[in-house]
This record gives structure tokens, C-alpha cells and sequence, in this order.
């Protein structure tokens, strides 16, 4: 019953203690048995439910897509002037919520924040699965998708390249690189993981099935040498990329002329918005999955009150964007841009959705400014989902009104999505679920090599406890 | 035909201490197994710096050169795309995809160079002959050597010598 046994250490802890970010200091075989237990015990009805729920909704995504594709993407929302709508406001989303596992990944692990160490796997997990939702939007936008090969430069019998002037073609480099880069990462994460699946295994088929993802994994010190300075690496380039990512992101729009689109904060502003509604979904993702699997002594309270923290220092920061968009518009006497922050977003037809954004984003956060708040689970998941409404919102906000009223009236028109429309968002959440709860079923979710790593090193400072000050 | 010589210990102190000892005595084609990178091995072992950096530095750059190369003869040379009469030649509008090049490249040499210098994919290896090596990813810390088969005997008399447990034999007839 390590569950109870693990909550049971939590509940004993003095509350004017700050909260450690591993509870006890349990051995090498504890910490196995305990991460490794969601692998190798029975299926739970839970799961199981959960399961059916994500897949039905992923088969939804695959019977929307594939009458989209066999349709035509007239079967969308979109019109003449809003081209863009739900195809890249999620595209914008779920890259977004992948960024917050790079963050604590790599951008943490340069800057040896500890608390990283038990959530890491996890937030990996949701870029890979996130990112391969937002994959799908693009491929689909082009409205031929059978012909997506054409962005990449092959050697064609049509004799042409790709213009890479074009921020459309940054984005095919970007966030295929950024997906080939998580893989790896995560991948490499792994793999001292899979070999000690494959060496508790009870079964040969386990044994054999992990034997095969972990390479041949020996734990050798010839290796470790190597695997620990490539893992830094990895860290290493990805933090540039992830930042560069949602730059890339934010120049699809940036580039272009339309009002409220090419305020000179837009990268910055995608990023920090970016990290915000990562740190919204892992903390949405975590709360739930350390419940049902016990992992309170692992994923302590201190790491979720240090998400918190996250989200009000990003959520301040993702204000500020908000405030400064408004204020070029006034101080820049552009009357489009005015028009379009002043009349168009706040008092026309999408204003519901603008104060929504206004209430999540910028209200929500502030609320962990209270211990109180940081260190309630409810209020913690609650705010989190909220935090993933008002980031989606924002993402619409940005591209329908723009697109809406731009400069001649006689272009306006209205955008109502379609029933395809919804049906293609919630499915990529269905295959989302279904890929994250495949993650939880057959891998550990906490890397079980690095919490070893993490005691370690906790028992290195405690004998030597002025170390750490400086 | 080669055999290994592979011995337990319970504590990571305790294998630097056996390493060390082993490698003074002589002892080559030693090596270290163990669930979690452990501290003084390398120097205990005498094994130099990793070369991943370097791989990564050629990949990275090999990304960049390749990035540019590509833009520009592309979009300049083989096929010149007239964007309203911009300069065909313009290097800032290269930098997105130079850098995604870049990281791309660097990552997957990083990668696949790491998987190289350790012989990847190896599903198997005469060390996991021995049931009790299962400990390695775990809890077990544990000392190899690869030697012949003549001195096998030997080399498990040092380790168990130097404190090590589960000592054990394995002796690799299709040779390594």
C-alpha cells in the first residue's frame, strides 16, 4: 500500500516546515517500486473509463478530419474575411501548452532548480502529445493536405523550392524541429527508465517489449559519461529553440499588416503567454495523475506552489502584453489600431470572449499572490482550467477580430464555427487524453533515475548544509 | 573469445573504491554498471572527457552552413523567387529556419552519437547473462571487466578481493 504510506508521510509533515520536494529520503529500490507500481499493476476502472471517453473523442477527430478532407474546408467556419480561425487559434493553443514542458525540462535543469526533477517526464509528455495535436491543424489549413509535402524543399519533378521568405515556411521548420527535439529529449530521458523496466519486468513479452525500447541500456560508466553531458546539451539547445518557437509563432502574425497583429511585443508576449498556459496544463494534468497514482511524496506540494508562482509571474507578464498592445494603439494614432483595441474587441460582437480572456488572464492569476491559494488543490486545478479557457480565448481574440474588421467596412463579415470546427478541437483533446493516459499506463511519469539522483544529491546538502547558501 | 568478470556492490563508495583498486592492479577493460550516474567513477576508471560536446559543435554547424546554403541557392539561385522585388540575397530573412536547422542538426547528432559511442542499439550483451545484473538499473552497483578467458579467474579473485558480492562469469563465445 505504498499510496496510503506515501500520503500518510505527507499528512505528517509540520506545517511551519517549508515543504521539501521529496518526502523522506526513501532507497533506490523504494523509489522504483513506488514510481514503477502504475506500470506493473492491473489496469483500473478509472483508467479504463477515462480511456473510452479520450478514444471515442479522438474518433471523432478522425471522422471530422477525414469529411473535411474529403469535403473541402468549406465544411469550417472560416469565410472571406476570417481565413483564419479555429484551425490556427488551436494550432497557437496547443503549441503553447507544449512549451511549458521544455520550459521545466531544460530552461530549469540549466538552472539546477531541483523542484524540476519530479515533474519533468510529465511535462515532457504534454509537449510531445501537445504538439502533435497542433501539428494537425496547419496540415489541415492548407486545404489540400495530400499536397503538404510540398512545404518541405525536396528536389521536385515541378522544378520549384519553397519560398522561405515566408514566416509559413519558418513555422514548418520550427515546429517540426520543435517536435523532433521533445522526441529525442524525452526519448533519451528514458532510457535508463526503460532499462529498469526491462530488468523488473515478471513477464517476457514486458521484458522483451522494453528490452527493445531501452536499446540495450547497461547503465555503463562509459556511457553515463556521455549520456549526462548529451542530456545537458539537449537542455542546452532546447531552451534558444523553445523561446524561438513561439517567436516563429507570433511572426506568422506579426509579418502581416493587419491591425492589432504587429505590435513589436509579439514574440515576448507568445512566449511568456506561451509558458502560462503550459504551466495551466501540467498543473491541470498533475493534480489528478499524483492523486490516483499516490505520488504526493514525489510530487509535493512545493512543486505545485512553485507552478503557482509560475503562472502569476507569466500571467503578470502576459498582462503587461496586453497593456502595451493597448497602449501602442493609442500612443501610435493609428486609427485601425485604435478602432480594433478600443471599439472592436471590447464593446463588438466578440466582447463576451474579450472579457473572458480579460478575466482569466489577467484576474485569475493573482489569486496565488495567497499561500492559501498556492497550496489548495482545488483552487489550484480550478484556476489552472481557467488559465487554459483564457489563453484559448486570447488566441481568438487575436485572429477573429482582427480578421473581422479590418480596413473597408464592405469586407466585414461575422464567424460562427461549425459543428467540424468543434468537433476537431475536442477531438485533438480526446487524442490528446488518449496519447497522455497510453504515457501513464506503460511508462513511469516520474523519471525514477532522476528522483534517485534528486536524493542524492538532497542527502549531499543536508551533510553539507552551507553549500547551498551564496 | 572473451570473458567478463562482473561483481556487486551495495554501495556507490564502495565501487569507486574497487574500481580504483582494480585499475591500479593492472586490470583493464573495466567498466562501471549502475542505476544513476555515480560520482568519481570517471577518474576512478580513468576515462576522459566525453567527446558529445564536439559531436554536437560539427552538427550544429554543419546545421547552419546547411540552413544558408540551402535559403540561398534555393530561393537564389536554382529557382530566384521575386517577392515584389526584394533582394533575392537577404540573410535576415534566413535566420529563423538557419537556427531551426542549426538545433535540428545538433540534436540529432547529439543523439544519435550518443547512441553510437555506446553501441546502440544492442538488444543483447553477454553481462546479462548474469540474472543478479538486473540490479544494475535499480540498486545494484556493479564492476566489469572484460578480459581472457585465461584470467578470469584471477579477476574474480581481485573483485572479490576488493568486496564485491554475486560475483559472477560469463564467457562470450561468438567474441565481441
Amino acid at each position: 500500500m505504498a499510496m496510503s504510506e506515501a500520503a500518510a508521510k505527507v499528512d505528517k509533515l509540520d506545517v511551519l516546515e517549508p515543504v521539501p520536494v521529496l518526502v523522506g529520503r526513501p532507497g533506490d529500490r523504494e523509489i522504483n517500486d513506488q514510481l514503477f507500481q502504475p506500470v506493473w499493476t492491473q489496469t483500473r476502472r478509472t483508467w479504463l473509463a477515462l480511456f473510452a471517453i479520450c478514444v471515442s473523442l479522438a474518433g471523432l477527430l478522425f471522422l471530422a478530419i477525414a469529411y473535411t478532407v474529403a469535403t473541402g474546408i468549406g465544411v469550417w467556419g472560416n469565410n472571406v474575411p476570417v481565413g483564419w480561425a479555429f484551425d490556427i487559434i488551436n494550432f497557437v493553443w496547443w503549441i503553447g501548452i507544449g512549451h511549458a514542458g521544455t520550459l521545466i525540462s531544460a530552461i530549469l535543469l540549466l538552472f539546477q532548480q531541483k523542484w524540476r526533477t519530479s515533474i519533468n517526464r510529465f511535462a515532457e509528455a504534454m509537449t510531445l502529445f501537445a504538439v502533435m495535436q497542433a501539428l494537425i491543424f496547419p496540415a489541415l489549413h492548407t486545404g489540400r493536405p495530400w499536397f503538404d509535402f510540398w512545404l518541405f524543399p525536396y528536389p521536385s519533378t515541378l522544378a520549384l523550392w519553397p519560398n522561405f521568405k515566408s514566416p509559413l515556411m519558418w513555422d514548418v521548420f520550427a515546429v517540426n524541429t520543435y517536435f523532433l527535439v521533445s522526441l529525442l529529449f524525452w526519448y533519451v530521458g528514458l532510457l535508463p527508465d526503460l532499462a529498469a523496466l526491462r530488468d523488473t519486468s515478471k513477464s517476457r513479452t514486458a521484458r522483451i517489449a522494453y528490452g527493445i525500447f531501452a536499446l540495450g541500456w547497461r547503465g555503463s560508466a562509459r556511457l553515463w559519461r556521455h549520456y549526462r553531458i548529451a542530456y545537458l546539451l539537449l537542455a542546452g539547445i532546447s531552451t534558444p529553440l523553445v523561446l524561438s518557437v513561439h517567436t516563429i509563432v507570433s511572426f506568422d502574425f506579426a509579418v502581416s499588416v493587419l491591425p492589432g497583429w504587429h505590435t513589436t511585443i509579439f514574440p515576448p508576449y507568445f512566449v511568456a503567454g506561451a509558458i502560462f498556459s503550459g504551466f495551466a496544463m501540467v498543473l491541470t494534468l498533475v493534480i489528478p495523475a499524483r492523486k490516483a497514482f499516490g505520488f504526493e511524496n514525489v510530487i509535493t506540494g512545493k512543486h505545485l506552489e512553485n507552478m503557482a508562482k509560475v503562472m502569476l509571474a507569466t500571467g503578470m507578464m502576459v498582462s503587461y502584453g496586453y497593456l502595451m498592445e493597448h497602449f501602442h494603439a493609442w500612443y501610435g494614432g493609428n486609427r485601425f489600431e485604435f478602432d480594433t483595441f478600443f471599439k472592436t474587441r471590447m464593446f463588438g460582437p466578440y466582447a463576451p470572449v474579450y472579457w473572458t480572456m480579460i478575466a482569466c488572464n489577467v484576474i485569475t492569476p493573482h489569486i496565488f499572490w495567497w499561500k492559501k491559494a498556492r497550496t489548495s488543490l482545488w483552487v489550484l486545478w480550478i484556476a489552472s482550467i481557467l488559465v487554459n479557457v483564457g489563453m484559448w480565448t486570447e488566441r481568438f481574440i487575436i485572429i477573429v477580430t482582427s480578421l473581422h474588421r479590418d480596413y473597408l467596412p464592405s469586407s466585414w463579415a461575422q464567424y460562427t464555427p461549425t459543428w467540424v470546427d468543434w468537433s476537431i478541437y475536442a477531438g485533438t483533446i480526446g487524442m490528446f487524453g488518449t496519447l497522455f493516459l497510453l504515457f501513464l499506463r506503460f511508462v513511469p511519469s516520474v523519471s525514477a533515475s532522476e528522483v534517485k539522483e534528486l536524493r542524492r544529491e538532497l542527502e549531499h546538502e543536508a551533510h553539507a548544509p552551507a553549500a547551498g547558501h551564496g | 573469445m572473451k570473458s567478463y568478470v562482473l561483481g556487486e556492490f551495495t554501495e556507490e563508495a564502495a565501487l569507486v573504491a574497487a574500481a580504483r583498486s582494480l585499475r591500479e592492479q593492472g586490470w583493464a577493460g573495466l567498466d562501471a554498471h549502475s542505476p544513476v550516474p555515480v560520482h568519481g567513477i570517471d577518474e576512478a576508471l580513468g576515462l576522459e572527457r566525453s567527446v558529445v560536446p564536439l559531436i554536437a559543435l560539427i552538427g550544429a554547424l554543419t546545421g547552419t552552413v546547411a540552413g544558408i546554403a540551402m535559403q540561398w541557392w534555393m530561393n537564389a539561385v536554382d529557382y530566384p523567387i521575386n517577392v515584389g522585388g526584394r533582394a533575392l540575397v537577404s540573410p535576415p530573412t534566413w535566420v529563423p529556419i538557419a537556427f531551426e536547422t542549426t538545433v535540428a542538426l545538433a540534436a540529432l547528432s547529439i543523439v544519435f552519437g550518443l547512441f553510437a559511442l555506446g553501441g546502440f542499439p544492442r538488444l543483447h550483451h553477454p553481462v546479462f547473462e548474469v540474472e543478479g545484473f538486473r540490479t544494475a538499473s535499480v540498486d545494484g552497483f556493479w564492476l566489469s571487466a572484460e578480459v581472457e578467458p585465461a584470467r578470469a579467474e584471477a579477476a574474480a579473485e581481485a573483485l572479490r578481493k576488493a568486496g564485491a558480492r554475486n560475483v559472477s562469469r560469463v564467457d562470450d563465445e561468438e567474441g565481441t
